[in-house]
């Protein structure tokens, strides 16, 4: 470990670089602070959190998703090990003659300054401009200057400098003076000894499949969309179909939308997609338990601790499990929507009509970082994912020395195993840098 | 407390607001006015208010939504079959 002298003189020297504060990132980053290393967590969203975060509950046990990321986040934010930089993304990664990471970072402008800002909204308020709301995926408006979502840390607005109308309403009315027009992009340049990535994935976007009509029918949505139906920060105030607001009462998912499917060049299982619709179903009944919920599978993969009982949950509370691959998706003049696909249990093309329709959306790699490393290369498998060059015996490990890998970085997987990953990576880069000293 | 001078003109002098913000701000404009015309009287649902705006079912939809994300629209029960919720004006 770093001496206290060493990083008394040196305020840009870290032990660690996390690169990516979604669950992954946190926890190793709250695992490597708690030894007392000096870790600096990297994100390009405005809040910590990562997709967790935005999550309603959770499977098998069907706790809730804030309760569970909530109080991590706001242990990372307060850790005094722990230097946290929003909005920003690394540019470069060189090694230097020290064997340390020489790391560039753009920090894009919040036009807000964090320290004084109270999160009082009273900027929304004033603020003219309406923009798709990202964070609810795109069911709702928000202001050019907002808060990302009700639980997002740091809790501080931010502008949207793109969709700004620059009329300064936000400026006259912030009661603590902290909106900052003149904020500019910075460049920061910063040292660290180990490097985690924790990049995480990308939701296949549906679109990619015509049939499915998403994009053009309303009521065709991801299970990300539901997902945030489903949560208690939701864009509307009940689960509604987008076409019209009316409360779906004939619900259906696709299963294995852009994954297991050469088509798409995403032939991989994303591992989460059956258990996170069954999650949904269950929530659904929940809700609207009048509604009818079919799932339309491939095959059901419940491998998990608890999983495959959860499973059965769902089939008991009323879910229809249904095996067939969707050929087809129809919208009627009234919004609804016709399936076509051939029932495998009786070998017959069948049709049926259903008033709301969630694709239930596969996981894909974000290799984007693999950029930043100047000099070595950081490899990635066939799939893009980060390359374990150890597998089995030490997944963190990556193609190059004193670079580690967590979560959904390496592979899809869902969050007990992206915390065990997490632990991993830690575990490891902490080795590294006992090793190094 | 210290006054700060205002920022918003420094930015000006580097940069201009897409008018696409414009359009946006303007639809948004027009929608909500429809849309509190329709609601002024009486709680409707989504369907009642796109009948009495002749604004697509799809946007009004959105903007309905938007409107009771900012406050501007507050629930009022729902229909007989349980498929649509009324939505009332939070203030006249």
């Amino acid at each position: 470990m770093e001496t206290q002298q060493e990083t008394c003189i040196n305020e840009s020297l870290y032990d660690v670089l996390v690169i990516g504060a979604g669950i992954a990132g946190e926890e190793s980053a709250l695992k490597l602070a708690d030894m007392g290393y000096r870790v600096l967590l990297v994100e390009k969203e405005p809040s910590i959190g990562g997709k967790m975060i935005l999550l309603s509950k959770v499977f098998p046990t069907l706790d809730c998703a804030a309760c569970i990321t909530t109080p991590k986040v706001s242990e990372t934010a307060r850790h005094p090990n722990i230097t946290i930089l929003t909005l920003t993304e690394v540019e470069e990664i060189v090694r230097d003659n020290k064997n340390r990471f020489s790391v560039t970072l753009k920090k894009k402008p919040r036009y807000v300054v964090e320290k004084d800002c109270t999160g009082c909204q009273e900027c929304e308020k004033a603020c003219p401009a309406i923009v798709n709301d990202q964070f609810q995926f795109n069911l709702t408006a928000r202001k050019a200057v907002y808060i990302p979502f009700t639980i997002a840390n740091p809790r501080v607005a931010l502008i949207d400098i793109n969709n700004c109308l620059l009329c300064g309403a936000c400026e006259k009315a912030c009661p603590s003076n902290c909106i900052d027009f003149s904020q500019t992009e910075e460049q920061l340049k910063i040292t660290a000894k180990s490097v985690i990535v924790s990049t995480g994935f990308k939701l296949f976007d549906p679109i990619q499949i015509e049939r499915y009509g998403f994009g053009r029918y309303k009521n065709v949505i991801t299970s990300m969309q539901m997902e945030r139906q489903l949560a208690p920060t939701r864009p509307f105030n009940n689960i509604l179909r987008p076409s019209d607001g009316k409360v779906p009462d004939k619900i259906a998912y696709i299963f294995c939308t852009g994954s297991r499917d050469h088509t798409v060049g995403n032939p991989i299982c994303s591992q989460v997609c059956c258990m996170y619709s069954t999650k949904q179903a269950q929530l659904l009944m929940g809700a609207l338990p009048m509604a009818d919920v079919s799932l339309y599978y491939i095959n059901i993969r419940a491998f998990g601790k608890g999983f495959d009982e959860f499973y059965e949950q769902a089939k008991d509370m009323g879910a229809k499990y249904v095996k067939g691959k969707i050929a087809s998706i129809t919208e009627k003049e009234n919004g609804n929507l016709i399936l076509r696909y051939e029932d495998i249990a009786t070998g017959k093309v069948t049709e049926k009509e259903h008033d709301l329709v969630v694709l239930s959306v596969g996981i894909l790699a974000n290799p984007g970082i693999t950029r930043v490393f100047k000099k070595e290369r950081l490899e990635t498998d066939a799939l893009n994912y980060i390359r374990q060059t150890d597998l089995l015996q030490s997944p963190a490990i990556t193609s190059i020395e004193g670079v580690f890998a967590a979560g959904t970085a390496t592979a899809p997987m869902d969050i007990p195993d992206t915390i065990m990953s997490a632990g991993a990576a830690a575990t490891e880069t902490s080795s590294y840098l006992v090793r190094l000293s | 407390m210290e006054v700060k001078q205002k920022t918003i003109d420094i930015i000006k002098q580097t940069r201009k607001a897409a008018p696409e913000a414009f359009e946006a701000r303007k639809l948004y404009l027009k929608m909500r006015k429809a849309i509190a015309e329709a609601l002024k009287d009486e709680a409707k649902t989504i369907p009642q208010v796109a009948e009495a705006t002749n604004i697509p079912i799809g946007e009004a939809t959105y903007y309905m939504m938007a409107m009771l994300k900012f406050g501007e629209l507050s629930v009022n029960g729902i229909d007989d079959m349980d498929e649509y919720y009324f939505y009332q004006l939070t203030k006249q």
